[in-house]
C-alpha cells in the first residue's frame, strides 16, 4: 500500500487546534494550567518544533535503544563490574540512582500538563512523547539500581527516596515542584524543556556518561546516552514557545522564568554534578572538571541560544560566575561530614593529589575549602571519628534547600541573606535565592526547611530523631565509602616530616 | 529555660550551623557552647586562653558577653558570627 512521505502529512496532521463546541474554550484551557501570559489563541499556530517525529519511527527508535541498554547490561552482568570500582564511582551510582529516579517519574506527570493544557497542537504532541519518554527513563533507572541491590542498600532508594523526608529529596522535590509541576504549561515549557532539559541535564548525561565511559562503566554509560537522546528531542518544545512570548511583547516576563528556572537548576545540579565530577569520579577518569565543563556548556552554548533568541544572560550572572568556583566545594563538604543524613557512602576526593589538581583547577582551592579537610584530616588521623560528624544540624537554605554555605577560611565569606516576610525570618543562601521568592512570595512562604520543622519541635530535637524522621534506617545511613583508607597517604606524610 | 535555636556561622567555617542552646545561657557561654560543637570539627581547635566574640553580621560591636540569650532581643534562627578574640575584641 502507497504511504504518505512524513512531510506530507505531518504538520496538517497535529494542527489539533478546532473551535471548540461543547465546551467554552476557558474551560477547555483554563487560564492557570494553560497560558498565564495571556497570549492570543492564534499566537500558538506558529508553534514549530525542530524535532519532528511520528509515533511509528518514535516507537521504533525507542526499542532500538532499549534493547542496546539492555543487551550492554546483559552481556555485562556477570563481570565484577560494581565490586571493583573505586568508592568514589560507587558513590556516584548511588547517589545518582536515589536522587534522579523519581525526578524522571515526576516528569512523566510534568509532560502531562505539556500534553493536556499545552495551548499548541504541536507542544501536545511533542509532550506526548515526553511522558513516554520519562516513562521509559524512570523505567530504566529502576531496572538498572535493581540490579544493585544485592550489592549495596543505598539502591533502594531509587524506589524509596520520594516516599521520604530526607534533606536532599525535600530540597529536590520544593525545586521541581515550582519549575514542573505548579505552572501553566506556556511557563512549564520554558522552566522545565528549555532551562532545566536544554541546560542541565545535558551536564547529568552528556559529562557522565563521557565519565562513565572512560571509567570503564558500559553499562552505564549507555543507559544515560539513550536517556540524552529523549532529552535532545523532547527538550526543544521550550524554544518555539520561547519565541511566541518574545513575538507578543512577552519578554520581561520569559526572561524571569528563565532567570528563576535556571538558578534553581543550577542549586541542584551544582552539588550533583559538581560533586560527582570534581571529586567522586577517580582522578585518573577525569577529563574537565566541573567548571570548565559549566563554561564550555552553559557560558558558551547556552547563552549564546539565549542571546540569539532576544534575551539575556541572566541579571545574576556575575554571582553564578562566583558561584561556580565556590558552591559545590562548600557543599561537599557539607555532604561528607553530614554522612549518615545521605543514602550514598560519600567519598571526601581530597587525597594528596586530589588536593593539587584541585588546587589547579580552582585556585585558591586549599587556602579556603582545604582549611576544613585539614581540621578533618587531624581528626581522622588522631582516631577522633566522632568529631568528624558536627553535633549541630546544618543551616539550611529556604529557596534552594541545601545547606547555606560560603568560602571558608581566612580569606573566606560566609553571609546569611535574610527576609522577614509576614513575621518569620526566612534564610537564603544567596541574593538571587532570596531574589526568587520576593518575586512571588507567597509561592514559597509557608514551606518548612528541615531545619525549621526542627526548629519547631515537629521532631525531638535530637540528631537520632532527625534521622528517624528522615527514614534513615540505621542500615542505610552513609558511612565513608573508603572506610578512612584515603587518609593514609596523609599518614605516611606526617611520619616522613616527623 | 528553653530551648533555642540560632543560626551560627564559626567564622572560618564553611557554612552556618544550627546551635540549639538553653536561652538562660549568657552570650559568653553560647560562644562557649558553639566552640565546643565545632572548634576542632570544622575549625581549628581554640588555643589555650583564646576568647570568642559573638556579633550580629555587619556589626562591629560584639553582644554584651554576660547578658542572657533570653534577654539579647534575639529571635529563633537569628544569625550570628562567632569571632576568635583578636578579630574586632
Ligand atoms: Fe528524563
Ligand atoms: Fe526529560
Amino acid at each position: 500500500m502507497a504511504m504518505l512521505k512524513t512531510e506530507e502529512w505531518y504538520d496538517l496532521a497535529r494542527q489539533t487546534n478546532w473551535t471548540p463546541r461543547y465546551v467554552d474554550k476557558q474551560d477547555l484551557f483554563p487560564r492557570e494550567l494553560s497560558d498565564l501570559h495571556d497570549l492570543p489563541d492564534d499566537a500558538f499556530d506558529v508553534f514549530d518544533e525542530p524535532y519532528k517525529v511520528t509515533y511509528r519511527d518514535y516507537v521504533r527508535t525507542q526499542r532500538e535503544k532499549d534493547v542496546g541498554a539492555y543487551s550492554v547490561r546483559a552481556a555485562l552482568a556477570r563481570g565484577r563490574f560494581y565490586e571493583n570500582a573505586a568508592p568514589g564511582w560507587k558513590a556516584l551510582l548511588q547517589l545518582h540512582f536515589g536522587g534522579a529516579t523519581f525526578l524522571e517519574y515526576g516528569s512523566v506527570s510534568a509532560f502531562g500538563r505539556g500534553t493536556r493544557f499545552g495551548k499548541a497542537g504541536g507542544m501536545r504532541n511533542m509532550s506526548t512523547f515526553g511522558s513516554l519518554d520519562e516513562i521509559r527513563h524512570t523505567q530504566v533507572h529502576l531496572r538498572f539500581a535493581y540490579d544493585y541491590l544485592g550489592k549495596s542498600r543505598a539502591f533502594d532508594w531509587a524506589h524509596k527516596a520520594p516516599r521520604t523526608d530526607n534533606w536532599v529529596v525535600i530540597s529536590e522535590r520544593h525545586t521541581f515542584d515550582d519549575i514542573e509541576h505548579t505552572r501553566d504549561a506556556t511557563s512549564f515549557a520554558v522552566m522545565t524543556n528549555f532551562a532545566f532539559e536544554t541546560c542541565f541535564t545535558n551536564l547529568q548525561f552528556v559529562a557522565l556518561s563521557a565519565d562513565a565511559a572512560r571509567f570503564g562503566d558500559h553499562t552505564f554509560a549507555t543507559m544515560l546516552q539513550t536517556i540524552q537522546s529523549d532529552e535532545a528531542r523532547h527538550s526543544q518544545i521550550g524554544e518555539p514557545l520561547l519565541r511566541i512570548l518574545i513575538e507578543h511583547g512577552k519578554t520581561v516576563e520569559a526572561q524571569k522564568l528563565l532567570d528563576i528556572s535556571f538558578w534553581r537548576c543550577w542549586k541542584q545540579f551544582s552539588p550533583l554534578s559538581g560533586i560527582c565530577m570534581d571529586y567522586y569520579t577517580p582522578l585518573e577518569h577525569r577529563e574537565h572538571s566541573f567548571k570548565e565543563f559549566m563554561q564550555e556548556w552553559v557560558s558558551d552554548q547556552f547563552i549564546r541560544k539565549i542571546i540569539d533568541l532576544g534575551l539575556d544572560r541572566p541579571w545574576y550572572w556575575d554571582i553564578f560566575l562566583e558561584d561556580l568556583e565556590t558552591f559545590h566545594h562548600a557543599q561537599q563538604l557539607g555532604v561528607w561530614l553530614y554522612r549518615p543524613t545521605g543514602w550514598w557512602h560519600a567519598v571526601p576526593g581530597v587525597s594528596p593529589e586530589e588536593r593539587d589538581w584541585l588546587e589547579q583547577k580552582y585556585p585558591g582551592w586549599n587556602e579556603t575549602f582545604g582549611t576544613v579537610w585539614d581540621v578533618i584530616i587531624d581528626n581522622v588521623l588522631e582516631g577522633r571519628l566522632d568529631r568528624t560528624i558536627p553535633e549541630p544540624m546544618p543551616m539550611i537554605c529556604n529557596m534552594s534547600g541545601f545547606e547555606l554555605t560560603g568560602v571558608p577560611g581566612k580569606k573566606g565569606k560566609v553571609v546569611d541573606y535574610p527576609l522577614d516576610y509576614k513575621g518569620r525570618r526566612y534564610h537564603f543562601g544567596s541574593e538571587v535565592d532570596r531574589w526568587i521568592f520576593q518575586q512571588e512570595p507567597e509561592r514559597y512562604a509557608g514551606h518548612l526547611s528541615l531545619v525549621d520543622r526542627f526548629a519547631r519541635g515537629v521532631m525531638p530535637q535530637n540528631a537520632e530523631a532527625v534521622l528517624q524522621y528522615m527514614d534513615m534506617a540505621p542500615e542505610e545511613r552513609g558511612t565513608d565509602g573508603t572506610n578512612y583508607a584515603w587518609v593514609e597517604p596523609y599518614r605516611r606524610l606526617r611520619g616522613k616530616a616527623a | 529555660m528553653a530551648a533555642f535555636p540560632l543560626v551560627v556561622n564559626f567564622v572560618g567555617d564553611y557554612g552556618f550551623k544550627v546551635v540549639l542552646v538553653d536561652d538562660a545561657l549568657t552570650i559568653g557561654q553560647v560562644a562557649s557552647e558553639a566552640a565546643r560543637q565545632l572548634a576542632g570539627v570544622v575549625v581549628a581547635p581554640l588555643a589555650p586562653g583564646e576568647t570568642l566574640s559573638v556579633k550580629l553580621p555587619g556589626k562591629a560591636v560584639p553582644l554584651p558577653a554576660d547578658v542572657k540569650l533570653a534577654d539579647a532581643g534575639l529571635i529563633h534562627l537569628e544569625t550570628v558570627e562567632i569571632h576568635r578574640a583578636d578579630v574586632g575584641a
